[in-house]
């Protein structure tokens, strides 16, 4: 999994997102993240590549109960 | 072969409002009871699928077997028709063992498949696609028939005897042979055998008795079936609802099968109760919600849980373990019936093989190394399924919906779609009999050297465990003594090799090389340009000539 910077316009994707979501309730922001991540996952089809950022994301989220799983 | 009314049953099944008319077979004292002293070669243990498969296959090799079962009839009594989908693979050993035509005949026939939600159709598949076999890529039909017929060939051959009525009821393992516990009508007896292959199910007294350990988790995820018959007309195709608005937004499953019987199963509620789910009411509320206003004829109503179940070894001494006894799982995938039919094929060639003396006994243990790694790998499979129908949280169920919003509009999204990943025959690869490839050789079609119509099992077929070596142009005819491997030339003269005609086989292998095939048609090698010592070298791996140094 690549972790240099490789989005060609940083901050227009950034601006995309945030004007994507506009106007969305949490759980429909939701919904578009579920879908987004799937197709982005299909675009990338590499399992290797998939199972780290799938690691890498969850490693960053800690569970309120302090210190669980972690 | 026309379908032909059992020998020894005493009527044809009838489809009725309360469950099928099943055959009865007769209880005959056994030889023990008159005092005679036996020592059987193999004993089979339950007149299940699993159970009848290896006798009939046993039997078929020339190898005496005793098959005990506690009831008199197939299926289970009263009750479900339980299994309706055979695999190609299962279909394929059916075919060597003589019961494929009434299983064509009386089937159904498919290979469509749909996966809806709601009242879109996400995806359809046609599994025939692509493939080789003679066979089909599926046909349901009840068990108990299935049952049937192969209790119907087994009276044809004459090193098998069936023994109804005979319950066991304890068991020792002994330096040479096994002792096992019998009760009959007339009272009890002590049948020993040198092998016995326990295919008596999920409750099996002989793994208790032998304290056999094992791992099983119980599901929360309950379903209700009904076989039905019904005025209206639908395709002969498998449709599985991921979500149905007619089922509450739970799962459904819509299949046909033989007499005109449909399999509709619901997925309920967590840990509903059986009893509420399968109240005459309800259930006729629900086909209604299903079918609509139409005349509708209930056969069997069935509320089930299930479980896993994997057994730590699928042998112990002289007892090999098969079907639900050695492990289960949800049938979501038609891998248990399946499984079981190949976990008896697999030990039937080796027993054979040992038996006639042509493998050391080191070949029986590749049974636990081989068929245990398949019930692992299709509890794997089943469980990964249900994981699918059955969310177990708010986000899960969210994520569910994305996948099935997206499955609509686009491929990619079909393939994260998980109704059940059909049966297909393990890959033996990483087995210690095999040498670069173990997976399942397809039934093709063939030309056989006398002209006749027939395919790649109808070799198969003889005294033993006979290997199939296939030639291709370029390799040499390999030397190998008749009564362990029979040799074919394809589409090619090689040498005095016999010519198996067909353009499926170029489709197997290519110029130069050698198939190798295992007497349960799975590859044991696939080599190029042999020498004829590889070819035999292959074939005693095969044989666990090589576990035994």
């Amino acid at each position: 999994m690549r972790t240099d910077a490789n989005i060609p316009d940083a901050d227009g994707f950034y601006a995309a997102i945030i004007a994507a979501n506009e106007g969305l309730s949490e759980g429909e922001s939701e919904a578009f993240l579920l879908r987004f991540a799937l197709l982005l996952a299909n675009q990338i089809g590499d399992q290797q590549v998939l199972l780290d950022a799938i690691r890498t994301a969850r490693e960053m989220v800690v569970p309120r109960e302090a210190g669980r799983n972690t | 072969m026309p379908p032909t009314m059992s020998r020894e049953g005493l009527r044809p099944p009838e489809v009725t409002g309360s469950g099928y008319a099943l055959p009865v077979f007769p209880y005959r004292r056994p030889a023990e009871l008159a005092g005679e002293r036996r020592r059987h070669k193999v004993a089979v243990v339950g007149g299940g699928l699993a159970g009848l498969t290896a006798a009939c296959d046993l039997a078929g090799r020339g190898i005496p077997v005793v098959l005990l079962d506690e009831d008199d009839t197939v299926g289970v009594r009263g009750a479900s028709s339980r299994g309706i989908v055979y695999a190609q693979k299962t279909l394929e050993i059916f075919d060597r063992l003589g019961i494929y035509q009434r299983i064509v005949e009386k089937g159904v026939t498919w290979s469509v498949g749909k996966v809806l939600a709601d009242d879109d159709v996400l995806y359809r598949f046609d599994a025939s696609q692509g493939s080789l076999s003679k066979a089909p890529p599926f046909i349901n039909l009840q068990q108990f028939y299935v049952e049937w017929y192969l209790v119907d060939r087994l009276a044809e051959l004459p090193s098998a005897e069936l023994r109804w009525r005979n319950r066991v009821t304890g068991i020792t393992q002994r330096e040479d042979h096994v002792a096992l516990a019998v009760e009959t009508p007339d009272g009890s007896y002590t049948l020993e055998a040198e092998w016995v292959i326990d295919a008596s199910g999920l409750a099996s007294l002989i793994r208790g008795a032998l304290g056999a350990k094992m791992a099983a988790e119980q599901g929360e995820d309950r379903w209700c079936i009904s076989d039905v018959r019904f005025k209206t007309s639908l395709p002969a195709e498998r449709w599985t609802w991921a979500k149905a608005a007619f089922n509450d937004g739970r799962a459904v499953w819509q299949h046909p099968m033989a007499d005109g019987v449909w399999r509709l199963d619901y997925q309920m509620g967590p840990n509903a109760d059986p009893k509420t789910i399968a109240d005459p009411e309800t259930v006729r509320d629900r086909l209604r919600r299903h079918l609509g206003e139409t005349e509708i004829e209930i056969v069997w109503v069935g509320p089930y849980d299930y479980r896993t179940q994997l057994m730590d070894h699928f042998r112990l001494g002289r007892v090999f373990f098969a079907g639900d006894v050695a492990h289960v799982m949800n049938p979501f995938g038609a891998r248990g019936g399946n499984s079981g039919v190949q976990d008896a094929e697999n030990i039937a060639w080796k027993l054979a093989a040992v038996v006639t003396g042509a493998a050391p006994e080191a070949l029986l243990d590749s049974y636990d190394e081989e068929r245990r790694a398949a019930g692992a790998h299709n509890i794997h499979v089943t469980t990964r399924t249900i994981r699918f129908l059955a969310p177990r949280s708010p986000f899960e169920h969210r994520f569910r919906d994305a996948v099935l919003d997206l499955a609509r509009r686009h491929d990619f999204g079909r393939a994260l779609v998980n109704t059940g990943r059909l049966s297909v025959a393990f890959d033996y690869a990483g087995s210690s009999l095999t040498s670069n490839s173990g997976s399942a050789v397809p039934n093709v079609p063939v030309t056989l050297p006398d002209g006749s119509a027939g395919a790649l099992s109808d070799l198969l077929r003889g005294e033993g465990a006979i290997f199939l070596v296939l030639c291709y142009a370029g390799a040499e005819p390999p030397a190998l003594p008749e009564r362990l491997a029979r040799s074919f030339a394809c589409n090619a003269a090689i040498g005095g090799l016999p010519v198996l005609r067909g353009p499926a086989l170029d489709r197997l292998g290519g110029a130069g090389e050698v198939l190798v095939i295992r007497p349960d048609q799975h590859l044991a090698a696939r080599l190029e340009r042999p020498a004829a010592a590889t070819v035999q070298a292959a074939i005693d791996k095969a044989l666990g000539k090589e576990r035994a140094r």
